[in-house]
């Protein structure tokens, strides 16, 4: 079975399927049902022909506008050509072949002939088989006019009188087929004019390349009609004077142009005067690439004579006698100042004018014997054309062929000339300069409305309206024509809702013309799927307004089913189940906080505590209020105190001793209890010179307090015979500086001035130089600094600290390892140093009581507690195994 | 002159021993638990000392270390003189900047060099004034030439010294926390190790007991001190007004 692959997922399918199994996107497309008219032409097969006739009412508006407008021009065309000099020149446009009734663009092709002003382009025309119709002059108006030519006042005013009768043919001298590769009358005669030309001049490099493409085609020579060549006999006979003098110089000129054409030419360079070489120099330059060699030849010549624009030129064309004539004379009648004019006016402006007039009927005869000269009459564009192709000795309606495209557009809605359009060979009318993009009437363009050389020599140079400043606005319309079923689209009422294109206007499938099969992609890969919407939603905005359906929603993306529905519940065994509780105790037993295995804290019991210290308070305040010497002083002296004694003995006198307070104010009973025998035995003694130092805030004021307090007995005075350098600030870093240097670390005592000028200081300048140095402080720590940071500097200098009882246990070591002279333990090496006092000051001994009951309080509180719990431990213990 | 001077000081010893009495008492009244009395007793003690402190720094060390010597360093031409001063006072800024969260950083600098140079004072301290002498004094105590330079009994030195290294020892072993797993699952530590820790666990209980027996004897004696200054201010009223 045949497999498909999904377009959009890539599953493959079996053929069978409309809907992928996998995205439920289509297989199949929609086109299906439409039997195959669909199907994209495989390669080589040739497109079957259609009839599309019934297909019209599904066209689009602007393209059954079209078609309307083609099939009423063609109606209107016979009608036209019966009475072409009654009808618009608008009116009278050639007949054009009629397109199949069948063929989808037949409107088309009706509506761009009938129109005019669209150029029928080569694809269509190949496809059509028909050929691009050469296009007639546009309607021009007034004003625009009268940018070119100047005030319309300013023309002569028998142009009403001359519109009547000039002929149409002169009128609308003006090349209505732009396109060369239509042949016409003048062609072929032009052609085999230049073959037989030898020249031996290059072509001048051309500018313009449209004018050459657009030039009017000649007819064949052999299509002269016979009043044309009638009329050229005339013209020359009027000429030959002239040409006689004027173009005996120039035998360069000879070439196989027709007489009066060389005539004309003649004529023109004869009469043209040097001023008009710069406007002829203009056009030279703009010689389209393409230029056909009989005008190329015109062109080599003109350059070639352009060094001596001014010398006569004898140019033996066969230019027919009116129209050398009427180029003699025109040019003979151009003023210098005019050329000056047209100098300044713009090329379009200036070839704007150019009407040749070959044929002079007999009412311009009359009428320029009458009133004007002749050249008065001429039409303008013809009077340049032959000032501009006096040096070629060209006519100047060929060599002012470059502007013929832009103005033959609107040449044919000149009424004027469409009147007599008719009875104007097609060479002549194709030889018609094309006007520029401004619009003239017909009726201003001829020759009848060329000012007078009179008028306008008599003009001020300066009155003279410039052509372009005119009406700025006709030079807007350069370039910028747009084909009329375009301005009819245009002008179509807009709405404010855009006209939604619904698939009821889209042709169908089945009924598509050949052409459009043959347009269509070959079919070389896979089919893609068709537009499967239905959805009709109007566009109202953006790129896509007006459309609908364009943006549909695939419905093959739409999921067609639920998902399947999976239970998130889960399906466990009661093994499972049991060991994913087991792991759920493991987890929580992890995770739940012990408790800590706390002893039984001792219940404080109220009453115990009163009792304890109701103890020691009756103990301590009859001890001290009655000054009891129940307790026998301590008789041993330790080993740490037995130095002291000696050291105490051996001061020298007035020595300077260094005295360190580093204590806290709550232990300074104690301290100085335990202090004051040892400085009251020195003092009383050795008389020693005390410095006091402080290494905590509050030592100073404790060192003052100890000297006004047990001590004050000796009277000793600051600064004369006792100093106080107040606080060491600093710590260890201080203690550090002070034992290195005592002058720098504490220079001031405590009331800032200087102390090592002082008494008590005298002499000594080093911590080495002090007799002794006691420290006393309660913390074992304070002590250890001290012991640690001056023991390299203090040298046999001996070292005394008198500590708190509860520091002297780690300050003992220090004096094991001799690095403590010796240790006064609080209050009780306080009292064994009173009693080789003797007794003085009497402070620790009057503790004394109070702190030997105190201790032995606690002992027996201590013991008697322990016992307690002893017994009460085995009594609960007893009833516990009584219990069990 | 000197009446005078008796009769000053008698009010302010007066004034000096009411105070004195009365916070006394309002701290013992804690015996009966924390109490409004306790509490004035302790802040008014957190601020005067507080305030006091703050005083002693600022006369004792700031004006006569820092403000003093600046004005006399800056007119002198002694350039050492002027770092001198004015290093102190650019550590001083530094730490003042730690007030500012985003300028601690830069108090960093004076804390370094105040951690940097406390660190190594009390590491040479410790191993200079500490460490060395504390194991040469343990060796050092069955030597007869010191016991006699040092004017101590062989016997009592050797005796002594017995027990400080068999106390020395047996606590070190005592915080040797080695071991090694046994079969139930226990960790313990080597017999003879356990042993001799045993026994330092004994000289640590000396030792705690001292140093218990120690504080005991200091707080007692503040308290005999605290009493008997009470009974002094009262001894005191009693000489000043007559009673």
């Amino acid at each position: 079975m045949e497999i498909i692959k999904c377009p959009s997922c890539g599953e493959n399918n079996t053929s069978d399927m409309e809907f992928c199994q996998n995205c439920q996107a289509r297989l199949q497309p929609l086109t299906g049902p439409l039997k195959g008219e669909d199907k994209a032409i495989k390669p080589g097969q040739i497109p079957t022909n259609k009839s599309t006739a019934e297909l019209e009412p599904l066209l689009p508006k602007w393209l059954k506008d079209a078609r309307d407008s083609a099939r009423t021009g063609e109606e209107e065309k016979p009608a036209q050509t019966s009475s072409a000099n009654q009808m618009p020149a608008q009116q009278a446009a050639p007949k054009k072949p009629s397109a199949p009734a069948g063929d989808f663009l037949s409107g088309l092709q009706a509506q761009s002939g009938d129109d005019e002003d669209d150029e029928v382009p080569d694809w269509l025309a190949s496809i059509t088989g028909d050929t691009s119709k050469p296009k007639s002059a546009a309607e021009e108006t007034t004003d625009t006019r009268w940018v070119e030519m100047g005030n319309r006042n300013d023309y002569a005013q028998e142009d009403a009188a001359a519109d009547a009768d000039t002929p149409s043919w002169l009128a609308g001298l003006q090349p209505l087929e732009p396109h060369t590769e239509e042949k016409d009358e003048l062609t072929d005669w032009f052609r085999t004019a230049a073959e037989e030309q030898k020249p031996s001049y290059q072509d001048p490099a051309p500018i313009f390349e449209s004018p050459v493409e657009q030039m009017p085609p000649a007819k064949p020579v052999d299509d002269t009609p016979d009043w044309l060549r009638q009329m050229a006999a005339d013209a020359e006979a009027k000429l030959e004077p002239v040409q006689a003098d004027v173009y005996q110089d120039a035998p360069e000129f000879s070439l196989d142009a027709p007489d009066w054409l060389s005539n004309l030419g003649g004529a023109a360079m004869e009469s043209k005067p040097e001023s008009a070489q710069p406007v002829k120099q203009q056009e030279s330059t703009e010689f389209p690439l393409e230029t056909p060699d009989w005008l190329s030849s015109l062109g080599s010549v003109e350059i070639e004579s352009k060094p001596e624009p001014a010398q006569p030129v004898e140019i033996p064309l066969e230019t027919p006698d009116w129209l050398s004539s009427l180029g003699g004379a025109e040019a003979a009648q151009m003023s210098e100042e005019e050329s000056v004019v047209f100098a300044e006016s713009s090329l379009a402006g200036s070839e704007a004018e150019e009407i040749p007039s070959f044929d002079i009927p007999d009412w311009m005869k009359s009428s320029a014997d009458d009133a004007k000269p002749l050249q008065d009459t001429t039409p303008r564009w013809l009077r340049e054309e032959s000032n501009l192709a006096g040096e070629p000795e060209v006519p100047a309606w060929l060599s002012g062929t470059g502007s013929f495209e832009l103005s033959s557009e609107k040449a044919e809605e000149t009424p004027a000339q469409s009147e007599d359009s008719e009875g104007i060979p097609a060479w002549l009318k194709a030889a018609e300069p094309h006007h520029f993009i401004e619009e003239t009437p017909a009726a201003e363009v001829g020759p009848l409305q060329t000012p007078s050389a009179e008028e306008e020599r008599s003009r001020p140079f300066n009155a003279e309206p410039p052509a372009f400043e005119a009406d700025p606005t006709a030079t807007e319309d350069l370039f910028t024509e747009m084909p009329s079923w375009l301005s009819d689209a245009m002008e179509q009422p807009s709405s404010s809702t855009p006209t939604a294109i619904t698939n009821t206007d889209a042709l169908s499938p089945s009924e598509l013309p050949s052409w459009v099969q043959a347009m269509r992609p070959v079919d070389a890969s896979a089919s893609q799927p068709a537009s499967l919407s239905s959805d009709q939603t109007l566009e109202s905005r953006g790129a896509l307004a007006g459309l609908q359906g364009v943006l549909p929603a695939v419905p093959g993306y739409m999921p067609t089913s639920k998902p399947k529905a999976y239970s998130i519940k889960l399906t466990a065994s009661d093994e499972q189940l049991a060991h994913a509780e087991i792991l759920e105790q493991i987890l929580a037993a992890e995770t739940a906080p012990v408790p800590l295995e706390v002893f039984s804290n001792l219940r404080a019991s109220r009453s115990l505590r009163w009792l304890i210290s109701a103890l020691l308070l009756i103990g301590t305040i009859l001890t001290v209020s009655l000054r009891t010497q129940i307790f026998a002083s301590p008789s041993g002296v330790p080993n740490e105190m037995r130095n002291l004694l000696f050291i105490s003995q051996s001061i020298p006198d007035n020595a300077p001793i260094l005295v360190a307070m580093d204590y806290e104010p709550s232990r300074a009973g104690e301290m100085q209890a335990a202090a004051a025998p040892l400085l009251d035995n020195l003092m009383l003694l050795r008389a020693p010179r005390l410095t006091f130092i402080a290494t905590n805030e509050t030592g100073a004021i404790l060192a003052e307090r100890l000297m006004a307090g047990p001590l004050a007995v000796h009277n000793y005075t600051d600064r004369v015979s006792y100093l106080n350098l107040g606080y060491l600030p600093g710590g260890q870093l201080g203690i550090r500086a002070f034992a290195q240097s005592p002058t720098l670390a504490a220079p001031l005592d405590i009331s800032l001035q200087p102390a090592w000028e002082t008494p008590p200081l005298e002499g000594v300048i080093a911590l080495n130089q002090f007799a002794a140095m006691i420290l006393i402080t309660d913390n074992a720590e304070a002590a250890r600094i001290w012991i640690e940071q001056t023991q390299e500097l203090r040298g046999t200098m001996p070292f005394i600290i008198i500590s708190s009882a509860q520091a002297a246990p780690m300050i003992q070591p220090y004096y094991n390892s001799a690095q403590v002279t010796g240790i006064i333990p609080g209050l009780q090496g306080g009292a064994v140093f009173e009693q080789y006092n003797a007794s003085r000051p009497g402070t620790a001994r009057s503790y004394w009581d109070a702190y030997s009951l105190g201790m032995l309080l606690a002992v027996v509180l201590v013991f008697g507690g322990g016992l307690w719990s002893l017994i009460s431990g085995m009594r609960e213990r007893a009833n516990a195994g009584e219990g069990k | 002159m000197q009446g005078k001077v008796n009769k000053m000081n008698i009010p302010l010893d007066l004034l000096s021993g009411v105070l004195s009495f009365l916070f006394t008492i309002l701290i013992l009244s804690y015996l009966i638990g924390d109490n409004p009395l306790f509490r004035i007793a302790t802040y008014l003690f957190v601020g005067i000392a507080s305030g006091y402190v703050a005083t002693v720094i600022w006369w004792q060390v700031l004006v006569p270390r820092l403000m003093t010597p600046l004005l006399p360093a800056l007119n002198s031409d002694s350039l050492a003189l002027k770092i001198f001063v004015l290093v102190p006072w650019l550590g001083m800024a530094f730490i003042l900047m730690k007030i500012s969260p985003r300028l601690s950083g830069i108090a960093s600098l004076t804390m370094a060099f105040l951690v940097g140079a406390g660190a190594a004072v009390i590491i040479a301290g410790a191993v200079t004034g500490t460490l060395i002498p504390q194991f040469e004094a343990t060796i050092n105590f069955f030597d007869r030439d010191l016991a006699a330079a040092r004017n101590i009994d062989f016997l009592e030195v050797a005796g002594n010294g017995a027990i400080i290294l068999a106390g020395a020892v047996t606590s070190l072993v005592y915080f040797h926390f080695g071991a090694r797993p046994q079969a139930d699952g226990s960790m313990r530590r080597f017999g003879l190790i356990e042993i001799i820790a045993w026994v330092g666990r004994i000289f640590i209980g000396i030792t705690l007991g001292a140093i218990f027996a120690g504080v005991y004897a200091a707080a007692l004696t503040a308290l005999i001190e605290r009493i008997s200054s009470i009974f002094d201010f009262i001894t005191l009223l009693r000489t000043t007004f007559g009673l």
